[in-house]
């Protein structure tokens, strides 16, 4: 088959049904956005839950009646460990101070001593360190001399953890779940296409065209069709992502410690091309039952 | 038999053109041949029962009968919509029943087929209708038009290739049909109650037409119900009925086949 004839076809096939297509570009386009977006919050997530799954805290709490130079040294011992960014002593006068300034008790707790809050020492972790090898080193602190107990937060970062894994497959069933609605949209709306131009068909095969000749057009116009509309779905996102990205980042960086980024290069292309993978797709299976003449 | 590029080209079907000259072996040989044909649509719906025939190369044939004689599903038999259930069916020699579906595109550019409900595309051009089928065979572009510039002028639609079919009267959308049948001159010519959705007038000329194109090699096979239109042509008229052939005679001689003193004589008979 000549690509002459074949793209000259497809044309006529654009020509001919230039208000469906557009129709059809737009829902698609909107069905694309859906998957867009289910696929940048997947991707946000994921980066959320990386970034906090390896930003680690452990607070060490210091034996009652220490000497602020057995403190010091407790300090720098800390800090010389690998897995430790940054140490803070707090004494206990701090901690109480802490505590009154965050609680909204009052007077009742107010006359609580300073020896009821005890001296700690709060530890950053250095990026990266998973809550595995935290919880080891909690261990390891604890069994240093003047440390009374270790919170390493384990339970606190499991919760949060759970609870982004949770969001990371609600993200990614709404991904699937619009990919199949996807495939459904373009193939019903290819289908509605080759319905309107069953007689076209007909008479092709009917003076001797090959399978190949009448679905090369179709197929084409497939492609075309879930590029144009994957294209616009992109834009439409990155559009409305860059417009609202400044005020995400000041209403949520501060608490899930993270910018929100946009889709990475190769996920674009991949939505792009899937656009068209499921244009062709869409076309080759709903000509097979006009095919059989 | 007549090959050309088609079967240089290894296609599973060779091509053979209307009109041309054929090798001593393919002269002998009848253009069609239905042997003790059977297609049944169920266990007890036969349309064809045993049905012998033979068709030869150049003749014009009318297969006429009842509606649910058989005449649509032997045509369609021919052009391989449906299958035989059992018998043979031999287009120049190659039993077409045997055909895999790869070559029945092949077997079908052999063949020019104009139907009842014309089975045009509508929102084509007349000459987008026509040019299709010299699109299928992948001739080039300039040859494409001079071709279907020549089938508009042999039908009557010479200057109006550019006219949409679906604004065109019943007539004249059947021409573009018997036009983009003949385009590719092909060895046979299928019609299928061509007439059927036109008045006495229209349905004499477009007869007369298929008369026209006999004259030049075609060999016709036209299935009509219509027996006023048919028994003053001198051509070899086939009867079916109950899926079998019945009756074969031919119609008037002492008519003249030539078309136009034909066309005079229906129309008069028309009223």
């Amino acid at each position: 088959m000549s690509i002459d004839s074949l793209i000259s076809r497809a044309m006529r096939g654009f020509r001919e049904e230039l208000r469906l297509y557009v129709v059809a570009v737009t829902s698609l386009a909107v069905a694309f956005l859906c998957l867009g977006a289910a696929l940048l919050a997947l991707q946000n997530l994921g980066a959320v839950a990386e970034r906090w799954g390896k930003s680690g805290h452990i607070t060490v709490y210091l034996r009652d009646g220490l000497e602020p130079a057995e403190i010091t040294r407790l300090a720098a011992v800390l800090e010389g460990l690998r897995e430790v960014d940054h140490v803070r002593v707090v004494s206990s006068e701090e901690a109480r101070a802490e505590f009154l300034a965050r609680t909204e008790l009052g007077e009742e707790v107010a006359e609580l001593g300073a020896e009821v809050f005890p001296a700690s020492i709060e530890v950053g972790i250095v990026s990266g360190v998973t809550v595995e090898a935290i919880e080891k080193l909690a261990a390891r602190i604890g069994a240093l001399e003047g440390v009374s107990d270790v919170e390493s937060y384990r339970g606190w970062f499991e919760q949060l953890a759970s609870l982004l894994s949770a969001g990371k497959v609600g993200a990614t069933v709404i991904a699937v779940l619009v990919g199949f609605c996807v495939f459904a949209v373009v193939g019903n709306t290819v289908r509605l296409s080759i319905a309107r131009r069953r007689r076209e068909i007909e008479v092709m095969k009917l003076c001797g065209a090959t399978h190949g000749f009448v679905r090369g057009p179709f197929i084409v116009e497939g492609i075309v069709q879930g590029l144009l509309a994957s294209a616009l779905a992109v834009a439409a996102l990155a559009a409305a992502f860059f417009a609202l990205r400044a005020e995400l980042n000041s209403a949520f960086s501060i608490f899930v410690g993270t910018e929100a980024v946009f889709l990475g290069p190769g996920l674009l292309a991949l939505l792009v091309f899937s656009g068209a993978f499921i244009g062709a797709t869409s076309s080759t299976l709903s000509l097979r039952r006009y095919l059989e003449i | 038999m007549v090959s050309n590029r088609e079967s240089r080209g290894g296609r599973p079907f060779a091509f053979f053109r209307a009109g041309a000259r054929v090798g001593a072996e393919g002269a002998e040989r009848p253009i069609l041949a239905f042997e003790d044909v059977y297609k049944f649509f169920g266990k007890d719906q036969p349309a064809l029962r045993g049905l012998n025939l033979t068709i030869e190369r150049g003749e014009f044939v009318f297969l006429t009968g009842p509606s649910g004689a058989g005449k649509s599903t032997l045509l369609k038999l021919v052009y391989r919509e449906l299958t035989v259930d059992s018998g043979r069916i031999l287009f120049c020699g190659r039993d077409i029943a045997r055909l895999t579906d790869r070559s029945i595109p092949f077997l079908r550019r052999n063949l020019g087929i104009v139907f009842q409900d014309f089975k045009v595309v509508p929102h084509w051009t007349v000459f987008e209708n026509v040019a299709i089928a010299l699109e299928i065979l992948e001739l080039p572009a300039r040859l494409v038009r001079s071709r279907v510039g020549e089938a508009l002028e042999r039908v009557g639609l010479s200057g109006r290739g550019d006219e949409r079919v679906g604004t065109l009267s019943g007539g004249e959308q059947q021409r573009v049909a018997v036009a983009r049948a003949i385009v590719s001159e092909p060895a046979l010519l299928l019609a299928d109650e061509p007439t059927g959705n036109l008045d006495p007038t229209l349905a004499v000329d477009v007869l007369t037409l298929f008369e026209e194109i006999h004259q030049t090699g075609t060999t016709v096979l036209f299935a009509t119900h219509d027996h006023g239109l048919i028994e003053r042509r001198d051509h070899r008229i086939l009867s079916l009925e109950q899926g079998r052939v019945y009756d074969v005679r031919r119609g008037l001689a002492s008519w003249s086949s030539s078309g136009v003193h034909a066309v005079r004589e229906a129309r008069r008979a028309a009223g």
